[in-house]
């Protein structure tokens, strides 16, 4: 498969869930998924055996005040999930947002096993929730990290210093 | 993935001291008798914050601070950066910088899969291979220095472009340590396919079969050699690739013996391509100018490291400094794809087996086994490996 190829093709896979779909550059697919349309997402792509998942990355976009002038309204904050999946040289990337208040999002787990690492490392590192992955114990933080720090947040500044109001 | 805890049976955790090898890791294996029939892992024993550390330097600053994530392929991960970096600011790096940066990764290669080959050696108790292999391996090390002054870290890279050039005399010195390295290659190469007591740790040990390593999600070394053809310098080719293709090199047994072939034929491959890169190297400039501040974007850089393929991820926001940078490494893939498959194999293969992926961690000084009733055992990596020689003879 050629690189517009499989940009096309997964097109096609994903064009039922989809609320938005841009292409950043020649060999890249954005997607932009609901929580709840990730897992039948993933099972489609595994079927038609596009690519395999290369990375989840995390992405955390902190709350911001209104505007002074009014023009931009308050926002709640809000964690992103990067799902990278590469085939050949093109990657689809799948973008599924969640509000702090209300963080979960589906584990992939039981379509790609391997998906546990990544999912362990974005619970500890930014206080994501996967609903029904199968291992919540840190990864790569120490065992007496206390609960409820964050450190990839924007609002952690260090483990000895006052965070950032959030 | 997951260990289950049973009262029944025997939980061997290993790790996660071990001063001799690069990182730390932690391993648990159930077993029953000699057969392991649960892994889990856990890290972090040398976990430094980089992610978090990139946003708080500069573009600049970051470079140096990525290229130290790993000692052994310091160069693919500053590639990686600046890669993903120049993608950011809508710049190319001239192709005399980028033909160098090739080079340099080659013979980071060369240099990362003989470290391999003599670490996974040793794990099986062959010692006077480890000790040609890392004799050897001097030779390409003292390349890498005459080249960039550093035997580790070698700092090649600049945001635009490469900081070193190679002269007539240089060239020519890489030329002639070449030719030594593929003689001894040759060498490694009759050991490992015809030595029977070699062939009796590796032959049809530890098979990941072309299924397995697919649904695994497996890269680099260890899924080319159970047949997937996936390498990043051929399906997605960066620097100098694109006008010095590679050929992707693939075996299909899925064992350990697989995993030495493929290694050891990847070699032959960097070395031809090490000459050619001399032979074809472009005229030109080395650095072209990267802005200080990069406007709001995002991309997505991947490579081919020793291990497999490297992925970066990068989120700039109008300032000097990242909004976010993602590192994930080949040894994390291949972590996944050795706790899966190590089930229903032998506790004395562990050694080789872990060994085999080349994973980039350290296991253990000490291994402790516990019967969790009454009796509990200590263990070290040491005493483990020679469990695993002892086992075999």
């Amino acid at each position: 498969m050629d690189i517009t190829e499989a940009i096309q093709t997964a097109q096609d896979l994903l064009n039922l869930w989809t609320s938005g779909m841009s292409t950043p550059d020649l060999s890249r697919l954005d997607v932009v998924l609901a929580p709840k349309d990730l897992k039948p997402a993933v099972r489609i792509l595994q079927k038609a055996h596009w690519g395999y998942l290369s990375a989840i990355t995390g992405l955390d976009h902190p709350p911001l005040p209104a505007s002074p002038d009014g023009k931009q309204p308050a926002k709640d904050g809000s964690l992103e999930m990067l799902y990278h999946f590469c085939e050949g040289a093109a990657i689809l990337t799948l973008r599924v947002s969640a509000p702090y208040a209300r963080p979960a999002i589906p584990s992939i787990c039981d379509i790609l096993p391997y998906a546990t690492l990544y999912e362990r490392e974005a619970i500890e590192m930014f206080g994501a929730t996967f609903r029904g992955t199968p291992n919540t114990e840190h990864f790569v933080l120490p065992e007496d990290w206390p609960s409820g720090v964050y450190p990839l947040r924007k609002s952690f500044t260090g483990l000895n210093k006052p965070q950032k109001a959030n | 993935m997951e260990a289950k805890v049973s009262p029944q049976k025997f939980i061997v955790p290993i790790g996660p001291q071990h001063p001799a090898l690069k990182e730390p890791g932690h391993f648990e294996f159930t077993v029953e008798g000699e057969i392991i029939t649960g892994a889990t892992v856990r890290l972090g024993y040398v976990h430094r914050g980089i992610e978090k550390s990139t946003e708080d330097r500069n573009w600049v600053q970051n470079l140096y601070l990525l290229e130290r994530i790993c000692g052994i392929c310091s160069h693919i991960h500053a590639t990686a950066y600046v890669l993903g970096v120049e993608a950011l600011a809508n710049v190319t790096a001239p192709p005399r910088a980028q033909a160098i940066r090739t080079l340099v990764c080659e013979l980071e290669r060369i240099h990362s899969h003989m470290l391999w080959l003599g670490v996974a050696a040793h794990e099986g108790g062959f010692d006077t291979l480890f000790m040609y292999s890392w004799r050897d391996r001097e030779t390409v090390m003292d390349l890498l220095e005459g080249l960039s002054g550093n035997r580790v870290n070698y700092s090649v890279n600049v945001l635009g472009g490469v900081k070193i050039d190679v002269d007539e005399k240089q060239a020519a010195t890489i030329r002639k340590g070449i030719d030594f390295l593929e003689g001894r290659t040759q060498y490694y190469m009759k050991v490992v396919t015809t030595d029977e007591t070699f062939l009796g740790r590796t032959r049809n040990v530890g098979t990941m079969t072309y299924d397995q390593a697919d649904a695994l999600a497996a890269v680099g070394p260890t899924a080319r050699a159970s047949g997937i053809a996936r390498d990043v310098r051929a399906d997605a080719p960066y620097v100098a690739y694109p006008d010095f293709p590679i050929k992707v090199i693939t075996e299909r047994g899925g064992d350990l013996a697989a995993r030495f072939v493929v290694r050891i034929n990847e070699l032959y491959e960097s070395y031809r391509l090490v000459r050619e890169i001399l032979d074809k190297l472009p005229v030109g400039e080395l650095t072209t100018r990267v802005p200080r501040r990069i406007p709001e974007n995002e991309a997505i850089s991947r490579v081919e490291a020793p291990r497999g393929e490297l992925f970066y991820y990068l989120k700039s926001n109008g300032t000097e400094k990242p909004e976010r940078i993602k590192v994930r490494t080949p040894s994390i893939c291949n972590w996944a794809t050795v706790m899966n498959f190590a089930i229903g194999l032998k506790l004395a293969d562990m050694p080789m087996i872990l060994a085999g992926i080349d994973p980039c961690f350290s296991c253990s000084d000490r291994a402790v086994i516990i019967n969790r009733k009454s009796q509990s055992q200590e263990w070290s990596w040491e005493d483990l490996r020679q469990y695993g020689i002892k086992y075999y003879r």
